[in-house]
């Protein structure tokens, strides 16, 4: 037995027994390496872990959390727990959440890399060297982040649910930034630190950082687009949240309730959850202990399946697809973490461009946010390399824009993807850290809004 | 830091101890109870110009001693800093401490009265078939630090935060619209006990936010056009924080968080002549404001709470700033804006409490009156900005259109889009004191590893001319 799934049974035997207790450990040893003008300027090691306690009362779920180990935080944290859940019976009768799932059989994955959970600084401080050096090189100034980690998670309930898993993930950033201002980005991520090729990312961060015309604006209104693998998989990001989030669906808050088995997006269009796809950073259980198994989402641009949690899909009759982030379900509800679209027939993204007469070539998506979610229109800029395509070839680059548009009008308006689906993420760790990330394609549609 | 003095040109240590507890009710059933408690050790070393952080858990020497090791492990891994290393702008070695002033420890109510109070507003809200989903929120938030440097500072702090809010989302076959209070986005929370949250009345509010989340539904879009707009304290602070706060953080204006949240159309030679809006324009940021949760005896790394003038009558005056970006642009001091969140992220430069300084407009009733043709916004729904601080678009839950001074007809959707210097050049009134108060902001993000920080913005009804609206 490892030490956290051990220290997980010792905080599930801390709490006072009752209608059911479920109790997880996440230990979590990372480093990640910050730089900015070629410059290193922040370094962060983390050495943490976190025990959660949830307690099920007459249907109440109430939680308590502490990363203190000894037998008196336990008990207290098993006690804290219990009293929330004891308080909330009291308060409001009998609760709907069913309980804490039965054991199943827990996949097992791939992916874990000795290398990468030594967390070691040295091939960081290489790394940025080696960013430092191919940008001195075109000119231009690195700013980003190297980081690895090693997370295990441990989960033991009541009802007979035991398992771990150790996951490493790696990552590198790179964003060159022209004297002019005009920029350039790169990313990469991997379960191991191994695959991460920061001379590479830098090549393609500075090419497009370093060019020589000045960026053109172009007024507001719809244009085709070619969208790179880090675009793309921002509005998947989206879409699996807001769209295929059990709850939100459950609570007709969902683009696509009442919509399962009716065409949402263009014919071309697979979209599935696929915790064990090789080039995903793999997962083989969800934060209530239930298989993660591949869920399709879009079948040939039919909505087909949404992602549950044990409360969301109680609430539908359905059962939990193993995507709850939290013991009970959390109030976001339940979302799919392994996004898995299914790659096309052009062989690249200058293939994807040749049709377009007159269109945006867009590298990445920022500051995101759903304006309205249940049409899914989000809003957004371009950033760190937008270009314009004329004639079927990339022109020169242009000022960022911001689009206004629903993801899946997007989709529905997608009509070409490359062939070799890529890793994407945004390399965003708050809290503790959870790697995750979109495998998809770049993509090709026939119109995007853009509003200024 | 004896030990970490001579092995590093500076040192300092954050223990830290937090707690949290979030309770919620979702239509009519307990939908959360749950508490939280961490400690531990954050340790920042600078050698020869780089910074290592490492955080250990725990309260024992051992664990302290272990991530200095792997703090100055950390910082002699990375390259070499190329030219000179500049010193961080002096500062009086920090002594004594700080605690929020609290009449009711949230922390010590029973989670049965919390629930109450919760289930009441909860049930307030339900009865019309169109609501669709009511929420109810409570949070409560307790840090306990000691902070020490190899400067030989000292000081311990005790700061509790409290507060909660509500809302009805409606549906229809073709609209989902949702209102809110007292404030968009879950809650209102201010750096005060239990009496803060209490205070709130949430039952009595939960009618009307019903009621306007179902007239929504059939309301008319907002227009699409050029006008005035007013709009409420709470849009206003996010217009503040989004365009104003995260453009004058000085890490972001020397290019320093180019990586993640972006750089600045401000730069460092701006200061003094840059005329970022009108001379009704005026902004502080002010780390000593009551119930402000940017308010702290100091900083993370020792600098005294103190107030800065960012903007006055429309001229750039001031930026956020740390010890060592201070002294990279040579101002005297810092301005008392590092913060880390918990003890396992570095302090970076923060908003503390950014405010738009009260104007002389009077009530938002006044303001109304003198306003023949525009809209009124209220309760942000939607935000998004670019990556320079400078074209942005935001949604408000609600708006009502102004005629001859009077509120109109309910308008669903509304949205105004703007380049941060004009927009604020636009701006013609800001109401006065007793219309001025301050908003919490609890998910402000930044830094990687990611840090989500609360900070507050004082901010009264204010107006602006020729906008574009009803762009989403």
């Amino acid at each position: 037995m490892s030490r956290p799934l051990d220290l997980a049974q010792r905080a599930l035997e801390a709490a006072p027994p009752g209608d059911g207790t479920l109790a997880t450990v996440t230990v979590e040893r990372s480093l990640l390496l910050r730089y900015a003008r070629s410059r290193p300027t922040q370094a962060t090691a983390i050495d943490d872990l976190t025990v959660d306690i949830a307690v099920l009362r007459d249907g109440h779920v109430g939680g308590a959390s502490t990363n203190e180990t000894d037998p008196e935080s336990l008990a207290a944290c098993g006690r804290a727990a219990a009293a929330a859940a004891e308080a909330a019976a009291r308060s409001a009768g009998s609760g709907d959440y069913p309980g804490f799932p039965p054991p199943q059989k827990l996949p097992a994955r791939d992916g874990y890399d000795e290398d990468t959970a030594r967390a070691d600084p040295v091939p960081g401080g290489a790394a940025l060297g080696a960013a430092f050096e191919v940008a001195e090189r075109h000119g231009v100034e690195a700013h980003g982040i190297w980081t690895v980690a090693d997370v295990e998670t441990a989960l033991v309930s009541s009802t007979g649910v035991s398992g771990s898993e150790s996951v490493t993930d790696a990552y590198m950033k790179v964003i060159c930034i022209a004297p002019g201002g005009r920029s350039g980005y790169a990313a990469q991520t991997a379960a191991a630190v191994s695959e991460i090729d920061a001379q590479s990312l830098a090549e393609d961060a500075a090419a497009k950082a370093a060019v020589s015309s000045d960026p053109v604006r172009l007024p507001a209104g719809e244009y085709a687009v070619v969208l790179e693998p880090h675009a793309v998989s921002e509005l998947l990001s989206m879409l699996g949240n807001y769209a295929f989030n059990g709850l939100a669906y459950a609570e007709e808050r969902s683009a696509i309730s009442g919509r399962l088995g009716k065409r949402v997006v263009a014919a071309g269009i697979n979209l599935a959850d696929s915790p064990r796809f090789p080039r995903q950073i793999q997962r083989s259980f969800d934060a209530e202990g239930v298989p993660k198994e591949p869920l399709p989402l879009i079948q040939d641009g039919v909505a087909h399946r949404v992602a549950h949690d044990t409360r969301s899909a109680a609430k539908v009759c359905a059962v939990s697809t193993g995507h709850a982030i939290a013991p009970g379900g959390s109030p976001f509800g339940a979302v799919p973490t392994n996004l898995v679209l299914t790659g096309g027939g052009a062989s690249d993204a200058a293939e994807l461009a040749r049709p377009i007469e007159r269109g945006i070539y867009v590298t990445r998506l920022w500051y995101v946010n759903p304006v309205r979610p249940k049409e899914m229109l989000l809003t957004g800029v371009t950033r760190d390399g937008t270009f314009l395509i004329e004639d079927g070839e990339i022109a020169g680059p242009v000022e960022d824009m911001r689009f206004t548009d629903s993801a899946i009008g997007i989709l529905d308006r997608t009509e070409a993807l490359t062939s070799m689906p890529v890793l994407t993420s945004d390399g965003e760790f708050y809290g503790r850290r959870y790697a995750h990330g979109v495998v998809c394609p770049a993509l090709r549609a026939s119109a995007m809004r853009f509003t200024g | 830091m004896d030990a970490g003095a001579g092995r590093s040109d500076y040192a300092d240590v954050r223990h830290v101890r937090s707690s949290a507890e979030t309770v919620s009710t979702r239509n009519g059933r307990v939908e959360l109870v749950r508490h939280w408690e961490e400690e531990g050790f954050g340790v920042r070393v600078r050698i020869g110009g780089a910074w290592g952080f490492a955080a250990a858990r725990g309260h024992e020497r051992a664990a302290a001693e272990d991530a200095l090791a792997r703090a100055i492990a950390v910082a002699e891994a990375q390259p070499r800093i190329s030219g000179q290393v500049v010193a961080l702008a002096p500062e009086a070695p920090a002594q004594g401490s700080y605690s929020t002033p609290v009449e009711i420890d949230p922390f010590e109510v029973p989670l049965e009265d919390k629930l109450a109070l919760l289930s009441q507003a909860d049930a307030a809200m339900r009865g019309d078939a169109r609501i669709a989903l009511t929420t109810a929120h409570f949070d409560a938030y307790r840090d306990e630090k000691v902070f020490c440097s190899t400067e030989g500072a000292y000081c311990e702090q005790r700061i509790v935060e409290c507060g909660g809010g509500m809302s009805a989302t409606a549906t229809s076959d073709s609209e989902t619209q949702v209102r809110s209070y007292p404030g968009a986005h879950r809650e209102q929370v201010s750096q005060a006990g239990y009496e803060h949250f209490a205070a709130l009345r949430l039952a009595e509010e939960a009618p009307r936010v019903a009621e306007e989340a179902v007239a929504l539904l059939t309301a008319p879009p907002c227009p699409a056009e050029v006008t005035t707009i007013v709009l409420n304290g709470e849009q206003v602070a996010l217009q503040v924080h989004e365009s104003v706060g995260h453009a004058v953080e000085l890490d972001r204006v020397l290019g320093r968080e180019a990586s993640y949240a972006g750089t600045s159309f401000v730069s460092a030679s701006d200061l003094g002549s840059l005329q970022y809006g009108s001379p009704v324009m005026n902004v502080t940021a002010d780390a000593t404001v009551a119930e402000g949760l940017g308010t702290f005896g100091w900083d993370d790394e020792g600098v005294a709470a103190h107030a800065v003038p960012i903007v006055r009558e429309g001229v750039l005056r001031g930026f956020l700033s740390s010890r060592e970006t201070a002294a990279e642009i040579g101002l005297e001091r810092s301005g008392g804006c590092m913060r880390g969140e918990g003890f396992s992220r570095q302090p970076i430069i923060r908003m503390t409490n950014v405010n738009l300084e009260p104007g002389d407009a009077g009530t938002l009733d006044d303001l109304i009156a003198d306003t023949d043709r525009g809209i009124y916004m209220a309760t942000n729904r939607s935000w998004s900005i670019d990556s320079r601080r400078l074209q942005f678009q935001f949604a408000t839950e609600a708006a009502w259109e102004i005629r001859d001074g009077r509120l109109g007809r309910l308008l669903r959707n509304p949205s105004y889009a703007g380049v941060t210097p004009q927009f604020w050049a636009s701006l013609d009134a800001v109401c006065d004191r007793s219309a001025w108060r301050l908003w919490g902001v609890l998910n402000c993000g930044k830094g990687e590893p990611g840090q989500a920080m609360h900070v507050s913005h004082g901010a009264a009804p204010a107006r602006f001319r020729e906008v574009q609206v009803g762009v989403a």
